[in-house]
């Protein structure tokens, strides 16, 4: 067989039934093999497109995304998408053709050096350069991505390989994720729970990527330890839980910041001490001990100092680690807290508050919906306002922060959920037109997904902060100028009408979540609304700005 | 506060590209290459690095990296000179 159709045929036995990609020279024996190959292939319309469709995919499902390009500039526009899966650890295999091997460096037509763009922001990647090492290259590919800290990588693949025929010979060697703890550290970490007076769960996105979602709501069951999550650990414990505190950060929680200050003891799970998260490191929970755990050795003692580490796999150590606590009177703390400083949906607004229609909206989904959301206020108000009983539904570019992963990532969900899971991107008049093309990939797949487009005519998030840290100078964040959203969407054959009173909000949302196919619902909001509590630059997170 | 010099000896496949996936963790983590020894055969290369961050943090990326089978510290120095 050819390189081209073992590739395919390599897919297939991985267990991947939907690749996302665009075609070009490069790539042509791939999209050949393809063509009835028996793989679901579809055709984003940028490469960028492609890469959060395979991330959007690989979060929502926990399986490994693939994504397909051409050499040069099909190359390099999936970059983006690869950087964002690297800073949030998600599983993808980007597959791009190379030029022909005989012309590599000689900068040939479409020519670019892919494996040195990639060192940066894969977990891995690789140029094949023997033909008979493709399947060994590939299975080594999938088994990185997937194991230890999950992440992306890339296999550069030039055109002569493509269509060279190839055996399938395969021998697999790949590093073992490290496991660095043993009964004593385990007795160790005890100890620290046992002695912690005022002790927090501190939990990130490791936990929905080690798939131990259960096995943090047994501990938390167990222990009754108030927890905190960071943006991409949120639906790792539902906020109904009591002791759940919500998102901790800049637009965190009053309550998860209040209480993650105070605590005696941080039980880090599977996050990394980022700084949208800490704050002000020094001033970070700054009398607690700390108990960290998680897959990435690395992660350990990088920002801040544990005083007992556990690395491996969540889903054993949790188990291992369950036992009882009495802390009473901390708990009851915590909760007072978090009812003090609930949010507050009571004003009689006339124009749109999108805190409250993102809060309708979650009441209207059922807990199966996946979210995936843009960058910005709207993102943020996301966070905070919608609620989640599993991280895999709840999309949001955490790490990089990458405008326009929204449209895609929700294209990505669609085609990883069944019919019964709707899917809806939150976006913002910014963001959505940076993957806009993607509405392409709707109108031509037929989609089913739900667009809600907060409009502010601003690059809000932006001019939040010119606002408050700029003396009001409102540099390029002002989108008067946007495009007729509602003629756009017809333009794909999407329904949409725009809202702009709070009375229309509960019968939009309605024809929204009820309408067949796509639908666009463009909600008009102040210009002026924004995101609170906020964490000023630099200050501590135990000094919450909470209006202008 | 004052620099530390550290020499590390990492064994790692010998892929083409490895030298380059080594020091650029090495530059981005924050340490300046002082001296290198390169034996390809072997798959070994020797580092001199210092930095005022501690070495931890240096040798826990490298570690990570698929291509590094192993790394480990083989003497340290405290010089005088201040950054
Ligand atoms: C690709 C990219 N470019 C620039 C930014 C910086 N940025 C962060 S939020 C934001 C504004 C987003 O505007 P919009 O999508 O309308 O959301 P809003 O804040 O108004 O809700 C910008 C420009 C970014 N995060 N990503
Ligand atoms: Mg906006």
């Amino acid at each position: 067989m050819r390189g081209a159709d073992l590739l395919v045929s390599y897919l297939k036995q991985e267990g991947i039934t939907t690749v996302f990609g665009y075609p070009g020279g490069a790539i042509m024996p791939v999209y050949d093999a393809l063509y009835d190959g028996g793989l679901k292939h579809v055709l984003c319309r940028h490469e960028q497109g492609a890469a959060f469709s395979a991330l959007g995919y690989a979060r929502a499902s926990g399986k490994v995304g693939v994504c397909i390009a051409t050499s040069g500039p099909g190359a390099t526009n999936l970059i983006t998408g690869l950087a964002d899966a690297y800073m949030d650890s998600v599983p993808i295999v980007a597959i791009t053709g190379q030029v022909t091997s005989a012309v590599i460096g000689t900068d040939a037509f479409q020519e670019m050096d892919v494996l040195g763009l990639s060192l940066a922001c894969t977990k891995h990647s690789f140029m094949v350069t023997d033909k008979d090492e493709l399947a060994n290259v590939l299975q080594q590919a999938f088994t990185v991505a997937k194991s230890g800290r999950p992440g992306p990588v890339l296999v550069d693949i030039p055109k002569d390989i493509q269509l060279a025929e190839v055996e399938a010979a395969l021998t697999i060697s790949t590093k073992d994720p490290i496991t660095q703890y043993d009964d004593e550290r385990l007795e160790a970490a005890k100890q620290l729970l046992a002695n912690a007076k005022q002790p927090i769960l501190y939990v990130g996105g490791g936990v929905g990527m080690a798939n131990a979602v259960d096995e943090l709501q047994g501990f938390v069951d167990a222990t009754g330890i108030p927890s905190v999550t960071t943006l991409k650990g949120i639906g790792a414990i539902p906020n109904s839980k009591p002791y759940a505190l919500g998102m901790l950060g800049m637009h965190g929680t009053k309550a998860a910041n209040l209480c993650v200050h105070e605590c005696d003891l941080l039980v880090v799970i599977g996050a990394r001490f980022d700084d949208r998260v800490t704050g002000r490191l020094e001033s970070f929970a700054s009398n607690a001990r700390v108990l960290h755990i998680d897959i990435d050795p690395a992660e350990i003692n990088k920002l801040r100092q544990s005083d007992v580490s556990l690395c491996g796999d969540l889903k054993d150590i949790l188990p291992a680690l369950t036992t009882t606590l009495s802390i009473h009177e901390w708990q009851q703390y915590c909760r007072d807290l978090k009812v003090q400083y609930n949010w507050n949906y009571d004003a009689p607004y006339r124009s749109i508050y999108a805190p409250k229609l993102l809060n309708q909206l979650s009441e209207k989904l059922p807990s199966n919906a996946v979210v995936s959301c843009d960058v910005g206020q709207h993102q943020m108000w996301v966070a905070q306002h919608m609620n989640f009983t599993r991280p895999e539904n709840h999309l949001s570019s955490s790490g990089l922060g990458t405008m326009g992963f929204g449209l895609p990532a929700a294209i990505g969900a669609r085609h990883a959920r069944g019919r019964q899971d709707p899917v809806v991107v939150v976006s913002g008049d910014g963001s959505f037109m940076m993957n806009v093309q993607e509405l392409g990939t709707i109108k031509r797949e037929q989609l089913n997904v739900k667009i809600v487009l907060i409009d502010n005519q601003r690059l809000g998030m932006v001019r939040q902060w010119q606002q408050l840290f700029f003396e009001e100078r409102y540099s390029e964040t002002i989108l008067t100028d946007n495009p007729d959203f509602v003629t756009l969407a017809s333009a794909f054959n999407i329904q949409a009408r725009t809202i702009t009173m709070q009375a229309d909000v509960a019968p939009a949302l309605d024809e929204m979540i009820n309408s067949n196919g796509a639908f666009l619902l463009h909600v008009r909001i102040n210009e002026a609304d924004n995101v609170w509590p906020l964490v000023p630059p630099g200050a501590s997170n135990a000094d919450m700005m909470e209006k202008v | 506060m004052s620099l530390a010099q550290h020499q590390l000896k990492l064994v790692v496949n010998q892929s083409p590209e490895v030298l380059e996936r080594v020091l650029r963790v090495v530059r981005h983590r924050g340490y300046k290459i002082d001296q290198l020894n390169w034996q390809h055969e072997d798959g070994e290369l020797i580092l001199t690095v210092s930095s005022q961050r501690a070495l931890h943090l240096l040798t826990n990326q490298l570690a990570k990296l698929v291509d590094v089978k192993d790394v480990t510290e083989l003497n340290m120095m405290q010089t005088s000179k201040s950054a």
